[in-house]
């Protein structure tokens, strides 16, 4: 069955790519400082990721996005057999199982899972759309949950709380921006509301459980967690208007705050560059989001609209949770900031959705 | 068909714009959060930032040291070493390394477990004082092993250290550690927990001088509390970032060690008692000595609640100051009082003899006794063999009011201006003050009794000092001094005390030559009460007393102690020599008993020592 894949009159999207690379050179700029008196290669090895991220996006924008959809369920069923493999062979830190070694490499499958789960939804949705204009009843929902529970639940199983939730998150907003029935939509909700303490009672750790007691009541702190927090409220508020300047943020520089360079890169951002540099950041991420949406709305497909959707959720939910966060609005997740944190799978999943994006906002002009 | 597909390609529609905004209002408050963080509240968090790696550091300046006239150290300081613990970062393993380490006892145990393992919240932060004044070899050992005691400091410190212990600890005094109390009260000293403070004697009169100016440096600490303060970092630093502390003066006191020495030695056989030699050319204090005394270095360590007790409740009464701050009836030695009003009022003349039988003919009492029958007295031999029924009679004409102004003019009833550890003024009691005291009010027998230096009258053997060198120098009452010089620590004169005379008293020279003819016949007539105890080449004059005790008897005390109370407080006030005087002894033994037995012999020692000393 040979597919007529049409013809498109390419254009770059340049805003997109600039858009991209401002973004990726701030968090490089970032990190040059987060790391300025720390012994580490940190900086060094965010280039070459930088390097293998930026190719893998030119190489997904030029391959037309609708040869994905032929692989879909094939890239689908090589996330999960990496994550069974992380359950087995993995590389265990901090009592969680994330990361497989390849050669040189430590990868963090998860991260790419969700891509996986993006593409699988969008070949569903595309094979199936809703019978009725009334919208997707329940019934017509249960492929996409199975698609979600199979990744959901092996990474539970790590745990890796961040992108579990990133997961079911991503699930969500792809559906509620589709055509649902008004039934289903409150289905899912109710049924969200009764999982919840059942999440808090059979899936969540002791230590997560912790987080987010110390984050709706900080005066308890049971494992110190309210300092973490504080540091980093200090750091962003202290940056003041405009900020302390560059390789001069105190909090990073003598280490008063945790992980910095995956989980809080926006609090030494906030610190050294103040709300100027801070609303300039955020509003660099919220350009990119609604791009994403405006890419789903105007695309040629069901398929290419799922994938912008799917793309544009996933960069919207990590800024959210990661800053909200750092600024105290959050518990405590280890939930990366897109292309502004130091780590490789983190920066290879962003650059690949990235480069989905550049290949369906690069092809909705026809020539027909 | 085509057409179809693509109005529903995307199956967003109308909600594209629910999603917009939902995206945008998710941004705007995360903005609105930075707001809040960096404008409205940025700059208390900027200060709260600095407070996290500024850490100022507080230098101590050393205290003033403590000298004799001849630069015999009497107080100083020493290093002292004291481990702190910063809770965040000791965990139960470096606790249990560190007791086994240094081997501490029980009680260390608990109270570190208590005060840091057991900190909660921002305590946990700072550093807190987990062993003080460790052992040299605790030091190396700690320091050899820092990388396995987290949180684990040591700290210098200086320490006050009494080189010569004991000796005229009532003058030197001893410091503690401030308490709540101490640093409320005394605000613009600026006191802090932790620091020394004088408690007692010089170190308490002159805190002021003897403390020092601290000084202070800001320090940058990154958060694991280590100490980040290179060149590129002093632009973090407050301006001026560093103030050296300024040492506290020194203090050298007019007290001679030798004679201070000399003294206590002399002192030896006695357990209580005092004593006080004094310069009677210009007031200035030789030697100091109230017994028992303590050990300062004892009172400024950590001194347990039970020997506390065992000190604060002795019936020997270490703690007072029996010089100047404890008052005793001066007995025989008050009768120059009587007899100096009786000659400066013309009211007995030296050839006018008065027999004494032994008693006093009085009303229906006859309980106003002399030690034996003199037979015939006139004011000379009185004073020389002090008789008390000739200075009854003297004391009835001279009245009791009358009695007292002398005592007043001469500088008994106030204090001496010494101003040291609390000094009591004494009392000198007056007719109207009987008449309001007592019910049955004034009585002749109250004029008796204080002619004798019992009754009510009360003084301090500092003021008895400072009158008996008055008579001596015929007329200058002197402020007693006790400190000589003060100055910084570069050894700058901040103040160089001149003598004060602190009140003219101008008496006819016959009373004064009188006074000191009579006093030299105490000593050296063979009818003297103090003849047969002294040394009669070294002209000395001076009063014997052997004063009565009021006490009271108590059922729990053991016998010998009760015996010991009762008996009578041996004076020896006196000066030497009596033809060009230098210096004034004046020596009480508590319940000493008999004057010329106890008291007098010490004082001979006293002048021995002096004029050997001096001769030399």
């Amino acid at each position: 069955m040979s597919q007529n894949y049409g013809k498109f009159y390419l254009r770059i999207d340049w805003t997109l790519l600039l858009l991209l690379i401002s973004i990726t050179g701030l968090g490089l700029l970032n990190l040059y400082s987060a790391s300025a008196n720390v012994k580490s290669p940190m900086f060094t090895q965010q280039i070459y990721w930088i390097f293998i991220g930026f190719s893998s996006f030119l190489i997904t924008a030029t391959i037309d996005y609708r040869i994905y959809k032929k692989y879909a369920y094939l890239i689908y069923v090589l996330g999960i057999i990496s994550l069974i493999l992380v359950l087995i062979v993995g590389m265990a830190k901090h009592g969680s199982k994330r990361w497989l070694i390849i050669g040189p490499m430590i990868l963090q499958p998860s991260e790419l899972m969700k891509i996986a789960v993006i593409f699988a939804l969008a070949r569903q949705v595309d094979a199936a759309p809703p019978k009725t204009d009334a919208g997707r009843t329940l019934k017509e929902l249960i492929w996409p949950v199975v698609i979600i529970s199979v990744p959901f639940l092996l990474i539970m199983i790590q745990p890796d709380l961040g992108t579990g939730l990133l997961i079911l998150l991503i699930f969500f907003s792809i559906f509620f921006l589709l055509r649902l029935r008004l039934r289903s939509i409150i289905t899912l909700a109710s049924s969200l509301i009764i999982l919840m303490p059942l999440i808090w009672t059979f899936v969540l750790k002791g230590y997560q459980k912790d987080r987010i007691l110390t984050f709706l009541d900080p005066s308890i702190d049971p494992i110190g967690e309210g300092w973490h927090y504080r540091q980093s409220i200090f750091a962003i508020g202290s940056g003041k208007f405009f900020g302390k300047g560059f390789l001069s943020g105190t909090q990073s520089k003598f280490h008063f705050l945790p992980a910095q360079w995956s989980d809080f890169p926006f609090s030494v951002w906030a610190e050294e560059w103040g709300f100027l540099g801070s609303t300039v950041l955020i509003g660099l991420y919220m350009w990119l989001v609604l791009m994403c949406i405006s890419i789903a709305k105007n695309s040629r497909d069901r398929f290419a609209s799922v994938i912008s959707i799917g793309v544009g959720a996933l960069f919207f939910w990590h800024v959210i949770i990661n800053i909200g966060m750092v600024m105290g609005l959050l518990p405590i997740v280890g939930v990366t900031l897109p292309l502004f944190s130091h780590g490789g799978s983190s920066m290879l999943t962003f650059m690949i959705a990235a480069g989905l994006i550049m290949s369906i906002s690069s092809r909705k002009h026809s020539f027909e | 068909m085509r057409s179809q597909l693509l109005s529903d390609s995307g199956e967003i529609g109308k909600k594209y714009n629910y999603a917009r905004l939902f995206i945008i209002i998710c941004f705007l408050i995360l903005v609105g959060r930075l707001i809040q963080l960096q404008i409205v509240y940025g700059n208390e968090y900027r200060q709260l930032s600095k407070d996290n790696f500024l850490q100022k550091r507080t230098l101590d300046a050393s205290r003033g040291i403590i000298t004799g006239q001849k630069g015999v150290v009497l107080a100083k300081n020493r290093i002292a070493f004291s481990v702190y613990i910063t809770p965040q970062f000791f965990d139960e393993k470096a606790f249990e390394f560190l007791t086994s380490l240094l081997e501490l006892n029980q009680a260390d145990v608990d109270y570190i477990k208590q005060k840091i393992l057991l900190a909660e919240g921002r305590k946990r932060e700072y550093s807190l004082l987990a062993l003080r004044d460790i052992p040299k070899e605790w030091v190396m050992i700690i320091e050899s092993n820092y990388d396995q005691l987290p949180g684990v400091n040591i700290i210098s410190q200086e320490k006050r250290f009494y080189p010569r212990g004991l000796l005229a600890s009532h003058v030197v005094g001893y410091v503690g550690e401030v308490n709540r109390e101490d640093i409320e009260k005394y605000k613009e000293m600026d006191y802090r927990a932790r620091d020394w403070k004088g408690k007692y004697g010089i170190e308490k009169k002159s805190e002021k001088h003897l403390r020092g100016k601290k000084g202070f440096v800001w320090r940058v600490l990154d958060a694991n509390g280590q100490v980040k303060t290179t060149d590129s970092a002093l632009r973090w630093l407050p301006q001026p970032w560093k103030k050296d502390p300024v040492s506290g003066h020194n203090i050298k006191l007019t007290l001679d060690t030798r004679m201070q020495r000399a003294l206590e030695r002399s002192f030896k056989n006695y357990e209580s008692g005092a004593a006080v030699i004094l310069n009677v050319n210009n007031g200035k204090i030789l030697a100091y000595l109230s017994k028992p005394a303590f050990d300062p270095n004892e009172m400024s360590g950590k001194l347990s609640a039970s020997r506390a007790h065992e000190i604060y409740s002795s019936p020997l009464n270490p703690m007072l100051d029996k010089v100047s701050q404890g008052t005793y009836f001066p007995g025989s030695t008050y009768k120059i009082i009587p007899a100096i009003a009786a000659l400066e009022e013309k009211l007995i003349a030296d050839e006018e003899y008065h027999l004494c039988k032994g008693w006093y003919e009085f009303g229906r009492n006859s309980s106003f006794r002399c030690s034996h029958a003199h037979g015939l007295m006139n004011i000379h031999s009185a004073v020389v063999s002090s008789c008390n029924v000739f200075f009854f009679m003297l004391s009835e004409r001279v009245g009791m009011d009358r009695m007292s102004r002398y005592a007043h003019l001469m500088g008994f009833g106030t204090t001496t201006g010494l101003s040291l550890n609390g000094e009591k003024a004494g009392f000198i009691p007056t007719k109207q003050w009987y008449a309001q005291k007592f019910q049955e009010g004034f009585r002749i027998g109250h004029t008796l009794n204080s002619a004798i230096g019992q009754g009510n009258v009360k003084v301090s053997v500092l003021q008895l000092a400072m009158v008996y060198a008055l008579l001596a120098n015929k007329g200058h009452l002197y402020q007693p001094q006790i400190i000589q010089k003060i100055t910084d620590g570069q050894g700058v004169v901040i103040k160089d005390f001149k003598p004060i005379v602190k009140r003219k008293i101008n008496l006819k020279m016959q009373t004064y030559d009188f006074m000191i003819d009579s006093l030299r016949g105490v000593v050296n007539d063979p009818s003297g009460t103090a003849y047969k105890s002294s040394l009669h080449n070294l002209k000395i004059a001076g009063k014997t007393g052997t004063a009565q005790v009021r006490a009271m008897a108590r059922d729990d005390e053991d016998p010998q102690v009760s015996r010991w109370r009762f008996q009578d407080h041996a004076w020896f006030a006196s000066f030497a020599p009596y033809d060009k005087p230098e210096i004034a002894v004046v020596v009480l033994v508590e319940h000493g008993g008999f004057a010329s037995k106890a008291a007098v012999p010490l004082a001979m020692k006293i002048y021995q020592t002096y004029f050997e000393m001096n001769n030399n």
